[in-house]
């Protein structure tokens, strides 16, 4: 049954040997060395202040949908960061790697990465930005913002939300541990069948992809289940379905998108595990297999994906432009509309990633046309937010200008997609740069809007401004920089270049490459703005009140800032669509409960973090082959899940006392803020 | 509110739940599935019977889960999920179907030797 691998293995350490760690290759110790010393710095002050067990109380223990939707964002741009480093790498060895006489150091003959090292580099920045970096951000704004929009006190299922950051979280620490034990798969972010295969890759590079993306999908998985039912069943009273924000209809969508695709993409994954360790060929060439099958399931999830990012950018646009425009969002019924056409669509075009397979005309004809129709609810949401905009009072913030340069790159990134969409325009540019940066419009799209929210959001869950100063030299560098990568790339399409190349054989391309290089620069540049503003932000921690932008329309505008870790002292009764705009309109919004009921609170539980853990272990053990270490932790795993399922705790009350005088001194109800320890909840209570 | 005040034992699902209908369950997949695979491995049946048959098993295996297991019907607690599953029928007719429809137009564009000479493909 279990297939026979190259190379030594031991029963304790598996595949594990100390040649595993690439203590040789330069670029590898120095970035342990700056990871050792960040994660040492953050070790440090954790205990320097003492604050271990707070972190431990109050954060990883934490069910809170906002720290959780925190710590989501907060994995999310560390990814982001690591997956900009690997950018940075591809640009700088295309710009060096020119023609045979460019220099090579490291290692490489040209460049400074050897061409199996760079296969990896661009599989691990194809998996972190699109799985490990745009996921969990978006995941985590639903995970703050959704419930504060439907008046709710925390998600349907706390303790789950709470387990599928963790599953996240040990996908993304595989990912990193692929840096410094063993490889990353070198067959691109999409798993390109047969390398996958044990016979082309027979070390633990894509064991490592395939395990992080699998364990971390489980994650992404059961945080839709906890949205959808988030929104079907916990909206505030009076919050009818067409009274709900356009974020939350978005975030519904997306996540139905989510719950209907992404078993397909662990069901594709499970199948060529099998190949991998059982000797199955649902992927082989030969034996009732088909290589084109996974390509096939691949993109099943792979379309339904991009617009399972793309739906929530929307939604953000649609909050942003109507609070900066000091208007209702134009066409709010068409808009919902629109986006459920998306959501439908999405299941019908995948074949548009593969139309030079050699299908013939008439399939190829339908994907076609089938994408081409993504453009009508698109044009439509566009259409919509120009007319919310059109003699609106508007106001250039720092989140209104992501918003605005988001639709410029969605009109870029869309309108190249039409062009792809056409089968003869797609065998023309198949796998050339064109198409990547068709794609990086899309996906910088969904920055953009990551960005505009981060900033608009901020100041309702910290209650401090982010520093305008350098959010506006922040935005301004990074468009600049995407500006100069993107136009230079599309233009390389044109000429020929194709994608991956860790060797650029024209050296007419050059210019063009140097060109990206110094917007890659750029981009540097304006990392250096945000973390000024980060540091700023939090040095100068000037307050805000309930609405900090003063023309916000939707509910969680309504409490306060920060958001209480019971959301709403009073649940709030919902009266019309744009609660706060109303009740602002008809002088409602600064009106206080008269009195105060208790809330019934959920306990916060160390299990999902240990779960967590344990899914990471499993990964690992798995990835080495070291079963022990496998069996052990799926043991722990089913002895943490049996101690969940007897677990009495019924969470906790805060009284109507404790709840008044925390509305007095909000600063100890704030999310930095420490709880102290309260009493569950007995079963005579709670009945 | 964030978690229903009463116990977790007198939710309705939880109410429905019965330890033979988990063993019925846990024994009906497992008869069906392992009936799958001998059918599989045996490669007595000719290919179409044998897609109908594995297909036929899969299908049994999915609703006594659903019936078994989730307790799925269309009670006022089960409702919900009940039309959850039935809506996702169009997205399966979707895939599974474009993508048939796809192998095949691969299959003539693609496979030129004579079909009867090699094993026949999944989609064939």
């Amino acid at each position: 049954m279990q297939v026979a691998i190259q190379g030594p293995w031991s029963p304790l350490f598996g595949r594990l040997t100390l040649d595993a760690i690439p203590y040789t290759n330069p670029i590898l110790i120095a970035t342990f060395a700056v990871a050792a010393v960040i994660g040492l710095v953050v070790v440090g002050a954790v205990l320097y202040y003492k604050k271990l067990g707070y972190l431990w109380r109050e954060w990883l223990t934490s069910v809170d949908h906002k720290k959780i939707g925190v710590m989501y964002i907060i994995l999310g741009l560390v990814m982001l960061f690591r997956g900009f480093a690997d950018g940075l790498m591809i640009r700088t060895q295309q710009a060096i790697a020119i023609g045979p006489n460019s220099p090579g150091v490291m290692g490489a003959q040209h460049g400074f990465i050897p061409p199996f090292h760079f296969d990896q580099v661009y599989s691990a920045h194809g998996t972190i930005m699109i799985l490990f970096a745009a996921t969990p951000i978006l995941t985590g704004l639903t995970n703050v913002v959704v419930p504060l929009q439907i008046g709710a006190r925390d998600m349907a299922f706390p303790y789950m939300n709470a387990l599928s950051l963790w599953l996240t979280t040990a996908g993304a620490i595989l990912v990193m541990l692929s840096l410094f034990v063993g490889d990353f798969s070198a067959a691109g972010w999409v798993g390109l069948i047969p390398l996958t295969e044990l016979p082309y890759s027979p070390g633990v590079g894509v064991d490592y992809w395939m395990w992080a993306i699998q364990i971390s999908s489980i994650g992404t998985t059961l945080n839709a289940i906890n949205m959808i039912v988030t929104i079907i069943k916990m909206r505030a009273p009076g919050m009818s379905w067409f009274r709900m924000p356009v974020f939350t209809w978005t975030t519904l969508s997306t996540n139905i998108i989510g719950l209907t695709a992404f078993p397909v993409l662990g069901a594709a994954l499970a199948l060529l595990t099998a190949d991998r360790y059982f000797g199955a060929h649902f992927y082989t060439a030969g034996n009732g297999g088909n290589l084109m099958l996974y390509t096939n399931l691949f993109w099943i999830w792979g379309h339904p994906e991009v617009y399972f990012l793309v739906l929530p950018a929307f939604g953000i646009f649609s909050e942003i432009i109507p609070t900066f425009a000091e208007k209702p969002l134009f066409g709010y019924t068409t808009m919902v509309a629109a986006t459920f056409a998306i959501a439908g669509i999405s299941w019908a075009v995948w074949l548009h990633h593969f139309f030079t397979m050699a299908a013939g005309p008439d399939v190829n004809g339908f994907f076609s046309v089938a994408t081409m129709l993504v453009g009508i609810p698109t044009g439509v949401k566009v259409f919509n937010w120009m007319f919310t905009l059109y003699r609106g009072r508007l106001t250039f913030t720092t989140p209104m200008l992501w918003a605005l340069a988001g639709l410029f790159l969605l009109l870029l990134g869309g309108l190249t997609g039409m062009m792809l969409a056409i089968p003869a325009v797609n065998y023309t540019v198949h796998d050339s740069v064109f198409v990547i940066a068709h794609f990086h419009c899309m996906v910088l799209l969904i920055g953009a809007a990551m960005f505009a929210a981060v900033s608009y959001w901020w100041p309702k869950v910290f209650g401090f401004q982010l520093d305008e100063k350098n959010g506006l030299m922040f935005f301004w560098t990074f468009i600049a920089a995407t500006i100069i990568v993107f136009i230079a790339m599309f233009a390389l399409g044109f000429e020929g270049e194709t994608r991956r190349l860790d060797y650029i054989y024209d050296p007419a391309w050059r210019p063009m490459l140097w060109t990206e290089e110094a917007g890659m620069l750029l981009y540097c540049v304006s990392i250096g703005y945000f973390i000024r503003m980060l540091y700023v932000s939090l040095r100068d921690r000037v307050p805000v009140p309930s609405d900090p932008w003063g023309t916000s329309r939707t509910l969680e505008f309504l409490t306060h800032s920060p958001v209480p870790f019971y959301n709403f002292a009073v649940t709030p009764q919902v009266n019309t669509r744009d609660e706060l705009a109303w009740r602002r309109e008809n002088g409602l919004n600064n009106v206080q409960p008269e009195a105060f009921e208790p809330i019934h609170m959920p306990s916060n539980s160390g299990i999902p973090f240990i779960i967590g853990m344990l899914s990471l272990g499993f990964g690992f053990g798995l990835i080495w082959r070291i079963w022990w270490l496998a069996g052990f932790a799926l043991l722990g795993i089913i002895i943490a899940v049996i101690i969940r399922s007897f677990d009495k705790n019924l969470g906790y009350e805060l009284s109507a006392e404790d709840v008044a005088a925390m509305e007095r001194n909000l600063s100890s109800a704030g999310i930095a803020a420490e709880q102290p320890a309260r009493t569950p909840l007995t079963e005579a209570e709670a009945h | 509110m964030s978690a229903p005040r009463t116990s977790p034992l007198d939710h309705p699902e939880v109410r429905q739940a019965s330890a033979w209908r988990y063993i019925a369950g846990f024994v009906s997949s497992m008869v069906l599935m392992q009936a799958a695979l001998l059918v599989t491995l045996r490669q007595h049946l000719p290919y179409q019977e044998y897609i109908l048959t594995i297909g036929g098993l899969a299908l049994v295996s999915l609703l006594s889960q659903a019936a078994l297991f989730f307790g799925l019907d269309i009670s006022r607690a089960q409702i919900w999920k009940s039309v959850s599953l039935v809506l996702t029928i169009p997205l399966f007719i979707l895939s599974v179907g474009l993508t048939v429809w796809m192998f095949q137009s691969l299959a003539d564009r693609t496979m030129l030797m004579p079909m009867t000479s090699v094993q026949p493909t999944l989609l064939e």
